[in-house]
């Protein structure tokens, strides 16, 4: 019932008949697939979060638009949120643009991209890695 | 810390610990009847702390900690602090458990075989596992599978089941009153219950079985039926992982195995009553 | 300017499974899994049998198997840059 051919080290269990036909398949395409570490389908068990916007980090700078950190006052940038976002608040505003209470949505959009930009190892990345939100 | 309690859930042992004691309390309740850890040694510790100072005695608010924690983690509501306990376990598990892989999935258990069930949160493998645990099924987990690496057997986890929102009501209209938690609204994932496993499943705690059948069901969707090719339930399986990078090359060949000689069906279902029946069918057909 | 040669692992550093079509490799000296179709592993294969230029690499593939279009070296490329990205073939 075994579906397994193993070979240890080696690439194909068996040499293929003679003139099996190869594709090499198209320039854009992916034929390797990484296994990558994943918490993100138990992180509903584990993980109550939140992402602060922006991070402890900003020292009371503001957003742009696209979700870089400026100066206060930049025209166009929005202020730090007083609390974190949700899990949940941040997921809503991902997926379908949901603002949340009191955030206009120019602002909601400047807060949406910069929560697209954290990268490891900066506040709420953690949280939002496991939103599974496709960047 | 203040109070304290140690737990012993089949082969993993906790040491909790709590500012306050209402959420002790509340698990010892829950588990009642659960064994101590042999020699009072713990695997793991959580502790439920204020999140800072004041937060002791004023909107409580409790942070989850222990050997491993999470960034980002929110605090939760001394309301909700069984809650934080059990999240507080779960994490435990997922960050630190290295003699087994870990599936998130939930396992049930006859004549020795197991059903391993697996997919993303609501999808519904919980309530699955703990209806077959009330009929005639012994269960095993409903949120972690643990594969032993070397011998390829399923091990025990047989936490208080965490049921959400409606599968709450379907529960209680199964199973008798004193096997439940307190009713927690609220929470971040709507309303939760926890549910003590029967007397069958906790008596059982230490007892393995061999995978038989895997099944990703799905709940909500029109009735459908579709074997999974093995290299996408590998990739599934890998996805539902916590720990299968960090393990290595012994995971690598457990859970090729696991793959390789079980049977894998996605089950869409619109009603839970259809989708235990298949469930059975599909056991007499493919496992049995 | 020469083109790049590219090396595989050796035989022992890899630990293939065949299910359902495709390959599943374990990389042990990254403790990396890879799960690669067609042509991957033949490529891999090719390799083993020492250094090679894509030029040098498709002559070997030729050798083995027949091509359904006249392939360019563009997708050889292609495939051989997914493998290096991976870690499992490296540039000379």
């Amino acid at each position: 019932m075994s579906g397994i051919e193993e070979k240890d080290g080696g690439g194909i269990s068996a040499m293929p008949s003679r003139r099996t036909v190869l594709a090499l398949g198209a320039a854009a395409a992916s034929t390797v697939v990484t296994i990558r570490p994943a918490l993100a389908q138990t992180a509903g068990s584990v993980l109550n979060c939140e992402i602060p916007v922006p991070g402890p980090h900003a020292g009371g700078q503001y957003i742009s638009a696209e979700g870089s950190l400026v100066s206060p006052g930049t025209p166009g940038a929005a202020p730090p949120l007083s609390r974190p976002l949700t899990g949940e608040e941040v997921k809503a505003l991902l997926n379908s643009g949901a603002t949340p209470p009191g955030v206009s949505p120019q602002s909601a959009q400047a807060y949406a991209n910069y929560i697209r930009r954290l990268q490891a190892g900066m506040s709420g990345f953690t949280c939002y890695a496991s939103l599974q939100m496709p960047r | 810390m203040k109070h304290q309690l140690s737990l012993r859930i089949g082969t993993v042992a906790f040491r909790i610990g709590s500012a306050w004691s209402a959420p002790i309390e509340a698990l010892r309740q829950l588990y009642r009847d659960y064994p101590e850890p042999e020699d009072g040694l713990c695997d793991f510790t959580v502790r439920l702390e204020p999140e800072n100072f004041l937060r002791r005695w004023i909107r409580p608010s409790v942070a989850i900690q222990g050997d491993y924690i999470l960034p980002d983690a929110a605090p939760l509501s001394l309301a909700h602090g069984l809650l934080a306990a059990e999240m507080g376990m779960n994490l435990q598990m997922a960050l630190g458990q290295k003699r087994f892989l870990l599936l998130h999935a939930s396992t049930v258990e006859k004549d020795g075989r197991a059903l391993i069930m697996t997919g993303e949160s609501g999808a519904g493998k919980s309530t699955l596992a703990a209806l077959l645990g009330e009929r005639g099924w012994r269960l095993m987990g409903d949120e972690f599978a643990l594969l032993d690496l070397d011998s390829g057997r399923l091990w025990p986890f047989p936490r208080a089941i965490s049921l959400k929102n409606g599968a709450i009501r379907v529960m209680e209209e199964e199973v008798e009153r004193d096997r439940f938690g307190p009713r927690l609204t609220g929470t971040p994932k709507g309303e939760i219950r926890h549910m003590r496993p029967n007397r069958r499943a906790v008596e059982a705690m230490d007892k393995s079985a061999v995978p038989a059948l895997i099944l990703f069901p799905r709940f909500g969707e029109a009735q459908g039926l579709r074997a999974v090719g093995q290299a996408e339930v590998f990739m599934r399986l890998t996805q539902a992982s916590t720990n299968y990078v960090s393990l290595g090359r012994p995971a690598f060949d457990a859970l090729t195995k696991l793959v390789g000689d079980h049977p894998a069906i996605a089950v869409d279902y619109p009603d839970t009553e259809g989708a235990l029946a298949q469930v059975e069918t599909l056991w007499g057909e493919l496992a049995a | 300017m020469s083109q790049p040669r590219y090396v595989a692992d050796p035989d022992g550093e890899v630990r293939t499974v065949q299910l359902d079509g495709l390959a599943l490799l374990f990389h042990r000296p990254s403790g990396m899994t890879h799960i690669v179709a067609p042509p991957a592993p033949q490529i891999l294969e090719a390799l083993r049998l020492g250094p090679a230029d894509i030029g040098e690499l498709l002559g070997r593939l030729r050798a083995w198997y027949d091509f359904e279009v006249d392939e360019d070296m563009e997708a050889l490329e292609a495939r051989v840059a997914e493998l290096e990205a991976a870690g499992l073939v490296a540039r000379l």
